[in-house]
């Protein structure tokens, strides 16, 4: 692909603004862990080498204790991989169990001293963070949880934006009666309380949805309270440069609507648009955390970093390792995409070249 | 803030208006309408009291049931056909044979130790929305304090010596000097004793008796659960002389004195202008009470605060029974809605006493090591008591596809981790519930065990029904391709980490819990409307003499006509919303067993019954039953004290019976020993001789 060279020199401007690329290079990073994050922290097993055969469990189906000879009643359950780990050292017949380097999943209960309680971190029992109020790994349900803000977070920008540009610019190109109807359809949208339409959508949702599906429906709602924001930058940026020569230029040698759209005016706008781009990463990442804090978001157990914090404030004195988690998670995430969104606001800021006296 | 302002200018202006009309007249003019509302008021009642039916069972069971009309009873009334409810009669037409008793021969239960004086400091979720006992808003948190806890009954059931004798519970007296037992014509006479006030100073007579009945049955206030209670559990009142009245109930269950003593008369003459305005004008009117603690209007800070005052000429001060309890001068109620913020107060010293029953309080934020604990300022305490269990458990819709196959019900129990959640989580402090009715005495089934997690037992039991292979995410399916997953909902917030725990249990055993947190009033509703699954809920229940059966299941509360004339099920019955049959149970037999229990007069047969229809419940396999509470838990300044027992066997709080005290000078003593790091023994009690083995 060819690009733009001012594009070029824009994102030669991006890596020499060290703090907001070290931190894309960090979030990428952390994004790229998550993706595999159930091959670093998990309860089931890397590998398992049972009578000289290896099998990998770790995306396959649920496996029950038979498969790996056990028997009586541990035979059809499914099988516990540290528990099995355990049994094979202990036979010792070169059957062997290579867990993952945290070997606990999210929705684990592990009862130390034969109790679920919030624990401290344990280094020796592999809790870094220590554990939530039933006994489950905080590191764990952590990264899960952040895996799931990000996801939602990043289909949220993308569609939001989708929509609000495409409105946005179609409101500023046509103008007229086309515009002033979106207007007002968008004054009496974004005057909908988006926090009670949660909340009665949600109230209505049979519970047999997955979880999934209540996370794509989260999502469909926030984007559909979301995208009226945008318009109006979009509406404005379109307005001004449909007004400018070059577009009366390309009408009068006769390009096409989507030409003048999609090849003149959309790559003279989106520049503006790239620079909410992380705030918005933000804002969604801060709602879902919300939603979860009070309640309206994932069901339980879904590991979450809002019902991680809901849980953390309501045991402040007794557990202080749950919300300081929790709250650092957020603080680190929230900054990094936020030193993002000032770099790119400052390498995509035309200003720079110019001189106020 | 700009309502207040409006006020502020309102009044002077109101107050000059007042002036120039001239008081005199408005004065005169407000008591004749309100003499015009009392001769309205009571017109109304002596009609009520001259026109009023007593209908037997039979014919309310036919009216209810759109059998026959309103109409219809009229002109049975008007020809004479049906007894009147109220009469009035002399004291030559009370019977000469009855044996009078008044239960002097009980112990008394307080400690002579105990001293009057004080202020308690405690803390209410939510303000009271009013001083009314009845009608919208009046079932509320606070209720206990200004009615069930605090009014006095004609006699009240004994807290510590629960035996039944002659086929009943032991009775102390309160408003009542004496009463005697008619079991052959189910109807007990009651002698008010002659001391006996309200808080007003007047006097407490058979006509407050004749009232209250007449204040129940009435539609002004509101309450169709107290319109039909009160005339469909009584049939008669009889009214002697101004101290003796009698009471005739439809079936001489072995309660039945219970029933009558349990009674609270209200005060005729406040509400001698009761109309169908009630609900409003009675909203913040604090009712003249029989028991030791008044509101005054000024202590009424709306929002804010509330405080019961103990009267000092309560007539009972001075009685058996009843001396030495009610001992704190005030009782000062505060708004603080969230827990742990009032656990802070209380370590602040702001509130007197904390509940300790959760185990993450009693172990993890006031544990004994605690600065406040060791040092002997706060005291922590556990009494273990004996009575009826609120019914913790896992309600199955027995009627909703997959759930209405009883083997997957039962794989459901042997499923329910609850062993775990006893052992791990509540820290092997709860014990497990057995039957749907446990904690009632020899009432409660003595062999039936609630069944154990047991993997392969579940495993066989889905497996009767067609659920032998597991999917990739370990969750049975049958051959059809349907998954064995329910929903199971909960409003108990603070207990959802229950579930969540027994979710992963029993996915072990292939079984999937979709777990469902709803608020509180949301989930009432969608068990109400028996749109649920499977509920984590529990009914609270009185410490009455035997459990209730025809609410939760008979199947008039489970389907609208739920069986065909021949006896077999209704294939189009829809389910009965608004009622307690939560399981959806409709079994003709049990049907029987409890229409023959509720018209037993022994309690011998009855007991008889209730095992049967245990066993058959048990069988049914639609519901799981949860945990017990055994005890309560409390934590208290050092200034609190109790008797040497604590509390009393049927206590479910401390301030239930208030047999508790403050000490004098105490308070100000443990506060500077606050301050200067004193240390005092470290108050640690269990008081166990209620403890199950």
């Amino acid at each position: 692909m060819r690009l733009n060279p001012l594009t070029l020199r824009k994102l030669k401007r991006f890596r020499e603004i060290r703090r907001g690329y070290y931190s894309f290079l960090i979030l990428v990073g952390l994004l790229g862990l998550s993706a595999v994050s159930e091959l670093i922290i998990n309860d089931r097993a890397l590998a398992v080498r049972y009578e000289g055969t290896w099998t990998f469990p770790t995306y396959g189906p649920v496996e029950l204790g038979a498969d790996y000879g056990l028997e009586g009643t541990a035979a059809r359950r499914p099988v516990d991989y540290r528990r099995l780990q355990a049994h094979f050292d202990e036979q010792g017949d070169g059957n062997r169990v290579i867990m993952p380097l945290i070997p606990w999943g999210p929705y684990y209960n592990d009862a130390v001293g034969g109790i679920l309680r919030a624990e401290p971190p344990n280094f020796e029992r592999g809790h870094y963070l220590g554990t939530d109020t039933t006994g489950r790994d905080i590191l764990a349900r952590l990264v899960y949880g952040f895996r799931t803000a990000m996801l939602f977070a990043l289909a949220f920008t993308a569609l939001t934006y989708l929509i609000g540009v495409t409105i946005g610019c179609a409101m500023g190109y046509f103008g007229g009666l086309f515009d002033l109807l979106f207007q007002r359809i968008i004054e009496i949208w974004s005057n909908v309380p988006f926090l009670y339409m949660v909340i009665i959508i949600f109230s209505v949702i049979p519970a047999t949805f997955s979880v999934g599906a209540r996370i794509g429906i989260l999502l469909m709602i926030m984007v559909l309270f979301s995208w009226t924001g945008l318009t109006y930058y979009m509406r404005t940026a379109t307005y001004k440069e449909k007004a400018r020569d070059y577009t009366a230029a390309a009408q009068v040698l006769g390009a096409s609507t989507g030409r003048i759209v999609f090849r003149h005016i959309l790559p003279n706008t989106v520049a503006t648009m790239v620079t909410f781009v992380p705030f918005t990463v933000v804002g969604a990442i801060t709602a879902i955390t919300a939603l979860d804090f009070l309640g309206f978001g994932l069901p339980p157990p879904t590991p979450s970093i809002g019902e991680m914090l809901k849980q953390g404030t309501a045991n402040l004195t007794t557990a202080p390792w749950i919300v300081s988690s929790a709250f650092a998670a957020l603080v680190v995430i929230l900054l990094l995409v936020t030193f993002i969104g000032e770099a790119v606001r400052e390498a995509f800021d035309p200003r720079q070249f110019t001189l106020y006296k | 803030m700009p309502a207040v302002l409006k006020s502020a200018f309102l009044l002077p202006l109101l107050a000059m208006l007042l002036a120039a009309c001239g008081g005199a007249d408005d004065g005169t003019a407000a008591s004749e309408e309100l003499e015009q509302r009392r001769a309205e008021a009571r017109a109304a009642m002596e009609q009520h009291f001259a026109n009023q039916p007593s209908l037997r069972p039979a014919l309310r069971e036919a009216f209810e049931r759109g059998e026959v009309t309103q109409e219809e009873i009229d002109a049975m009334a008007a020809a004479g056909e049906l007894e009147p409810f109220f009469v009035f009669a002399t004291p030559d037409d009370l019977p000469d044979d009855l044996t009078w008793q008044d239960g002097s021969d009980l112990p008394e239960f307080a400690s002579p130790d105990a001293k009057k004086g004080g202020t308690w400091y405690t803390a209410v979720q939510d303000y009271p929305r009013t001083l009314r006992r009845v009608g919208p808003d009046a079932n509320s948190g606070f209720r206990p304090f200004i009615l069930d806890d605090v009014v006095m009954n004609f006699g009240q059931r004994h807290p510590e010596d629960i035996s039944i004798v002659d086929g009943n519970f032991r009775y102390y007296p309160g408003i009542a000097e004496s009463w005697a037992e008619d079991k052959v014509n189910r109807t007990v006479y009651v002698r008010i004793n002659p001391a006996a006030r309200w808080s007003d100073g007047e006097r407490i007579t058979a006509d407050d008796v004749m009232f209250m009945f007449y204040f129940y049955q009435s539609e002004w206030i509101n309450e169709p659960w107290y319109n039909n209670f009160y005339s469909r559990n009584y049939v008669r009142v009889v009214r002697y002389d101004d101290l003796t009245f009698s009471v005739t109930v439809p079936e001489a269950k072995p309660d039945m004195l219970g029933r009558v003593l349990g009674l609270e008369p209200l005060p005729a003459h406040f509400f001698d202008d009761l109309g169908p305005d009630f609900v409003d004008r009675y909203q913040w009117r604090f009712v003249p009470t029989s028991g030791a603690y008044v509101i005054r209007d000024e202590d009424v800070r709306r929002g804010r605060t509330i405080a019961l005052t103990r009267n000092p000429d309560w007539w009972a001060k001075d009685l058996p029974f009843w001396r030495h309890r009610y001992n704190y001068d005030r009782i000062h109620f505060s708004v603080i809605r969230d827990t742990a913020k009032r656990f802070e107060s209380f370590r602040a010293g702001e509130l007197d006493g904390f509940g300790l029953n959760l185990p993450d309080y009693y172990y993890d934020r006031l544990p004994d090591d605690d600065d406040l604990v060791a040092r002997g300022l706060i005291g922590k305490y556990t009494f273990y008591n004996e009575r009826p269990r609120p019914t913790y458990g896992f309600w199955i819709n027995s009627s909703r596809p997959l759930l209405d196959n009883r083997d997957i019900r039962e794989g459901i129990h042997y499923a329910s981790n609850w062993e775990r959640v006893l052992r791990e989580y509540f820290r092997g402090d709860y014990t497990r519930m057995h039957t749907t009715a446990d904690g009632y005495g020899e009432f409660t089934h003595p062999d039936i065990r609630a069944r154990d997690f047991d993997v392969d037992k579940a495993l066989e039991a889905f497996a009767r029904a067609g659920f032998t292979r597991r999917d990739s995410e370990g969750v049975l399916v049958n051959d059809r391709g349907q998954r064995l997953a329910f929903t199971l909902t909960t409003g108990y917030e603070n207990l959802q980490d229950i579930l969540t725990i027994m979710q992963r249990e029993a996915l072990q055993a292939g079984l999937l819990f979709r777990v469902e947190v709803l608020d509180a009033t949301a989930a009432w509703k969608k068990v109400q409307e028996k749109q649920h699954d499977i509920q984590f809920t529990a009914f609270n229940v009185g410490p009455e003499m035997y459990p209730r059966y025809w609410e939760t299941y008979h199947s008039v509360n489970a389907f609208d006509r739920a069986f065909l004339p021949d006896g077999s099920p209704n294939p189009e019955r829809r389910p009965k919303v608004q009622t307690n049959n939560l399981q959806l149970i409709a079994i003709p037999e049990l049907d029987t067993l409890i229409e023959r229990y509720q018209a037993s007069e022994s309690a011998a047969e009855m007991r008889a019954i209730a095992f049967e229809m245990e066993e058959i419940l048990y069988d049914d396999a639609s519901f799981v039953p949860g945990f017990v509470m055994p005890f309560y838990r409390v934590a208290a300044w050092r200034w609190a004290r109790w008797p040497e027992h604590f509390d009393v066997r049927l206590s479910r709080d401390p301030l239930q019976y208030f047999l508790g005290w403050i000490e004098p000078g105490e308070r100000e003593r443990t506060l500077a020993a606050r301050r200067s790091n004193e240390r005092f023994e470290p108050i640690i009690q269990v008081h166990d001789r209620y403890r199950p083995e």
